[in-house]
């Protein structure tokens, strides 16, 4: 029949059920694979069909974009290319468990001689996913429930529901997600939450309930989100013997916010990478929407990867952010910046640095924090890939400073201050990657330029997270 | 004047009356004032007219319920127990109700309802206990939900969250008003001279649960017991006003309540014992019957003695 | 006041004395205290000023999240915080300074039963009608306490604490009542407290004690607040010597003292008839 099956090809780089497959490996395999392909290059097709089977509730007409470029093959190679490249796309829209691709010879009164139907056979996920959780943290076990509704009208709209109860608090979050036909990067995102944090390190207390809507899509090599955000703030003391500054802080506030933020991600993993640069600035805006508290905040990160000497890797991250309050207005300590912990400035407690009151730290209006790094394999393993894989070590030299501006002063005085009683710690530890979302660091540190009133965290430290310096 | 007025309120136990405090505020209010009620004891709040205890149902006026309420039903109809008081009397009445709701009552909650100890082991026990069948499975656990609503409410939101420290404060508290209460009482036999009036009722209402009911855990009622004129108050109003209680409730303790019901259970126990052994027997011995009945008839032919010895002692056992 | 702070309060606060930067933390005066609020808080002033301590009175739109028990007013003293008038009266104690020292057992006994007969229902009927009565909650209430909130904050601040209020009236029992009643209410406690009072010039004779702050506070601030309606005043009005009463001490220990700040708010009706 000549009939190419393409899940006989699986070992091309089709592997298309693993989004998540790790990029290094993907471009060494694409090369090896070029060669056996060749002699069908020159053999002239006309893709006359393209149809997508098993299609139950999802609406045709958004799915053309993702496969229209299959018509454009003129050899069978290149058919085989676009319709790997379209069953990729219409795995990444995240509305079908699977897709197979069947090329067949054209057939019926229209077929020409070379012709080729191309035959997307996809199955949906189920209309309603649900999950739960059981999660244990800080003194407090709580149930995590999630409702998911994906491609709820057909035309990749998601509806998820996440409910969590806890010993302590309840939170909860809705979102609905819509991304626009043909052009999956750019969606808009609806979210209704209530969530509720305890941050011992300020004996705060704070429960927000909010309604974001959010605006994601490309631009030219960069990624822009842009954000509203209107949320009630219940902020609250921890204990009965918080100090008094955070006492003052107490009570209800909205917060209504526009936000903006601009990321170039070059880098090939980001929880290890080997090399690429990440440039993220954000801006946000409070109060001219409405809501209590106004002021501008700006926060920028930047992180620079270089394959160095015998497979480790050289990496340098610098962090800065400033808040300037307006119309007189003095700062929310849930606004302020904080600093200091096992994937900030290490060798620092939690969010430990800077202006505090009673032993309650209350953030500050302005931070910069650098941080160099030697990535390292894991000495004495064998062969590359396996569990090994999954740590590295790393030698680790962290600064970093935070602390409330004068705004009268210039920014000559802003300067000054931020380099004044600088903090900073070095030592090495073992890094593993969990999944591609957040790592686990067990470091040994040793903190220096430690200012009084710093919770300092001296010797081993144990830390965990999704974002790092 | 028609149809004397009904009162329904909880049912007499655990050493009192009646269990519940504004049952007994209602029910010493009206033994004071001598108003010719027709009480219903019950144990059932849904029967009461108001859906809750005590209620008070008139011939004109239809049901109420809350204590105060009642009593002002009761003065209506010409049944003052503070007919004699002078107007700073009244006026300290008025006071000294307001520090026992304030002061007492939230700590009695506590010890009744919410100690999970005494909740446990008294007051859940005596209601499922008392209460009628498919309603004991759960009434208890919606009047303890009652009572925890009703004392955040009365005490502000935060402070029972605290446990131990909510506790401390609850009970010194009631202390002090224990304290304040025994002061004011004195010598006296009651607190306006010698004749009880609504605020004795009130303080009945209030003492006489923690004096006479028997916690397992309450520092409330170790103090109590040296206040001596208090004490002397609540037994002077239960001899004196609820003589006919005595013998089934009033006079004894809880313990010895237990110990009644038990020695009830006793012939019972005997004769489920008897039962049960008789039961064993009959299978055991059905059973020998069965698999052995060949055995047996073969022994029988060549020697009957073995029978007669193996039968013997099932039939001593029987007779036993 | 927690535990431990009440620990340090008996062994270390009484050899500290009041300090000078003692502060009162209530709600804004102008725009957002109300009826019982305001009430409170001009009790606890009053009962400072006849200690003869001086203190500040700041007022933060936040107050009541502030305080530890979320009721107000609370005082800030030294590194303490105490709210509430028993609080405070026991703190005052602690550092050495009490009203209630001359009074004999009966005469505790009975103040502290005053005390409470004004918290459970004169207190109450003022958080009734604030918050259970449909044109006074409208009119007054809501508006008020929702003043420092930005749109649609107000709002649901405002109803959730009149529904916290009403689901506390049911609790005790009043939900059933009507205005009427809770006027009859009004009186009745009046009554008593008119006739404890007598022709002495305060509960317990010559010297104050914190009875008369707390029912000075309370009279006081319902006969110069305007309500929706003169009812809850005239009620007042009707007890002569009760009268006097608020203007005797509004004049020792108000007038006298300092003109700038009285108890009296803004929105007012001034000073007594």
């Amino acid at each position: 029949m000549g009939t190419v099956h393409a899940r006989s090809m699986d070992s091309f780089p089709m592997s298309g059920r693993d989004l998540g497959v790790h990029p290094d490996d993907v471009d060494v395999m694409e090369a090896g694979q070029e060669t056996k392909q060749e002699i069908l290059e020159n053999k002239d097709v006309v893709v006359q069909h393209v149809n997508i089977s098993g299609l139950g509730r999802t609406k045709e007409d958004y799915l053309g974009f993702e496969i229209s470029d299959v018509f454009t093959a003129r050899n069978l190679v290149e058919v085989m290319r676009k319709s790997h490249e379209a069953r990729q796309k219409l795995l990444h829209l995240g509305i079908f468990k699977d897709v197979e691709v069947v090329i067949d010879i054209s057939e019926g009164a229209d077929a020409l001689p070379n012709g080729l139907d191309v035959t997307f056979d996809v199955t949906e996920l189920k209309r309603l996913t649900g999950s739960y959780n059981t999660m244990v943290g800080n003194n407090e076990g709580s149930m995590v429930l999630g409702i998911k509704l994906p491609n709820m009208c057909g035309r990749g709209e998601r509806l998820t529901f996440q409910f969590s109860y806890g010993t302590k608090e309840t939170s909860y979050g809705f979102s609905f997600f819509k991304p626009q036909p043909g052009y999956y990067q750019r969606n808009f995102t609806l979210n209704l939450y209530k969530v509720t944090g305890q941050f011992p390190w300020s004996s705060l207390r704070e429960t927000d309930r909010g309604v974001s809507t959010e605006l994601n899509f490309p631009l030219w090599r960069t990624d822009h989100t842009l954000k509203w955000e209107g949320v009630w703030r219940e902020l609250g003391c921890l204990a009965r013997s918080a100090s008094f500054a955070v006492r003052e802080e107490s009570g209800h506030t909205l917060k209504s916010a526009l936000s903006h933020t601009m990321a170039v991600d070059t880098r090939n993993s980001s929880i290890l990478p080997r090399r690429g640069a990440l440039l993220r600035i954000s801006q946000e805006l409070a109060g001219y929407t409405g809501g209590d508290a106004s002021f501008l905040k700006e926060d920028f990160e930047v992180q620079l990867n270089k394959p160095f000497l015998w497979g480790s890797v050289l990496s340098a991250s610098l962090w800065g952010g400033m808040l300037f309050p307006i119309g007189g207005q003095t700062t929310s300590i849930a606004d302020r910046f904080y600093l200091g912990g096992p994937t900030s400035v290490r060798g620092f407690g939690m969010y430990s640095i800077g202006p505090q009151s009673e032993g309650d730290f209350l953030g500050g209006g302005a931070y910069w924090a650098g941080g160099l790094h030697l990535y390292t394999p894991l000495p004495f393993r064998s062969t590359r890939g396996g569990l090994a894989d999954l740590f590295r070590t790393h030698f680790f030299l962290n600064a970093g400073n935070l602390c409330n501006l004068n705004y009268g002063e210039g920014p000559r005085a802003h300067l000054q201050k931020l380099a004044e009683c600088i903090r900073w710690s070095y030592g090495a530890g073992i890094i593993l990657r969990l999944g591609n979302i957040a790592r686990l660091e067990l470091n040994y540190c040793i903190p220096m330029g430690v200012q009084s009133g710093d919770r300092i965290c001296d010797g081993v430290q144990f830390g965990a997270g999704i974002r790092f310096l | 004047m028609a149809a004397p007025c009904e009162l329904f309120c909880w049912k007499a136990g655990l050493g009192l009356p009646s269990v519940d405090t504004d049952s007994l505020i209602v029910l010493a209010y009206a033994r004071f004032a001598g108003a010719p009620l027709k009480i219903h004891k019950i144990s059932n709040p849904w029967r009461s007219p108001t859906g809750s205890l005590p209620a008070l149902r008139t011939g004109e006026e239809g049901s109420c319920s809350q204590p105060s309420q009642i009593i002002i039903q009761l003065r209506k109809q010409k049944y003052n127990a503070d007919y004699d008081l002078s107007a700073k009397e009244g006026a300290d009445t008025l006071a000294f109700i307001s520090l026992l709701e304030e002061r007492l009552l939230p700590a009695l909650i506590y010890a009744l309802w919410i100690d999970s100890k005494n909740y446990v082991d008294v007051t859940r026990r005596w209601h499922a206990e008392n209460i009628s069948f498919p309603l004991n499975f759960f009434l208890p656990s919606r009047m303890q939900n009652k009572q925890l609503e009703r004392l955040r409410l009365i005490r502000g939101n935060a402070s029972l969250e605290s446990g131990e420290e909510a506790e401390k404060e609850l009970y010194r508290d009631a202390l002090e008003c224990l304290n304040l209460l025994s002061q004011r009482l004195g010598s006296n036999k009651f607190f306006f001279g010698d004749s009880p009036s609504s605020l004795d009722a009130y303080v009945f209402g209030h003492l006489a649960p923690l004096i006479k009911i028997q916690l397992p855990n309450c520092r409330l009622q170790h103090h109590l017991k040296h206040l001596d004129n208090l004490n002397t108050f609540c037994s002077t109003i239960l001899s004196l006003y609820f003589p006919s209680e005595g013998p089934e409730g009033v006079g004894r303790p809880v313990s010895q309540a237990q110990q009644g019901s038990d020695s009830d259970n006793e012939p019972y126990k005997r004769r489920k014992q008897l039962l049960s052994v008789l039961v064993a027997v009959a299978a055991m011995l059905s059973y020998a019957l069965f698999t052995g009945i060949v055995a047996i008839e073969h022994v029988r032919e060549e020697e009957p003695g073995g029978h007669a010895s193996l039968q013997g002692p099932v039939h001593e056992e029987e007779e036993e | 006041m927690s535990l431990a702070a009440e620990a340090f309060v008996s062994q270390i606060a009484a050899a500290e004395p009041w300090p000078e930067s003692a502060t009162l933390y209530q709600p804004l005066k102008e725009d957002q205290i109300l009826l019982s609020d305001s009430a409170s808080s001009l009790a606890v002033q009053t009962f400072l000023r006849m200690c003869g301590l001086p203190i500040q009175v700041t007022c933060r739109p936040n107050a009541e999240y502030m305080s530890p028990s979320g009721k107000v007013p609370f005082i800030h003293v030294g590194n303490q915080v105490v709210s509430e008038l028993g609080p405070i009266v026991q703190f005052a104690k602690a550092k050495g300074n009490s009203l209630s020292d001359g009074l004999d057992d009966v005469q505790r006994a009975e103040m502290k039963a005053y005390m409470e007969l004004v918290n459970n229902m004169l207190l109450t009927a003022e958080l009734y009608i604030q918050w259970c009565d449909d044109s006074t909650a409208s009119e007054i209430s809501r508006p008020r306490y929702s003043s420092p909130y930005a749109w649609p904050l107000n709002h649901v601040l405002s109803y959730q604490k009149q529904w916290e209020v009403r689901k506390k009236m049911n609790a005790i029992g009043w939900a059933g009542k009507n205005l009427e009643q809770v006027y009859e209410d009004v009186s009745q406690c009046c009554q008593a407290l008119s006739q404890r009072l007598g022709t002495q010039p305060y509960f317990f004779n010559k010297q104050p004690t914190e009875l008369d702050a707390l029912v000075f506070g309370h009279l006081f601030t319902i006969l110069t607040t305007q309500l929706a309606s003169d009812d809850l005043a005239e009620k007042v009005k009707a007890f002569s010597n009760l009268l006097s009463f608020c203007h005797r001490i509004e004049q020792t220990y108000f007038k006298e003292h300092d003109r700038e700040s009285s108890g009296s708010s803004r929105h007012s009706k001034g000073s007594l008839p």
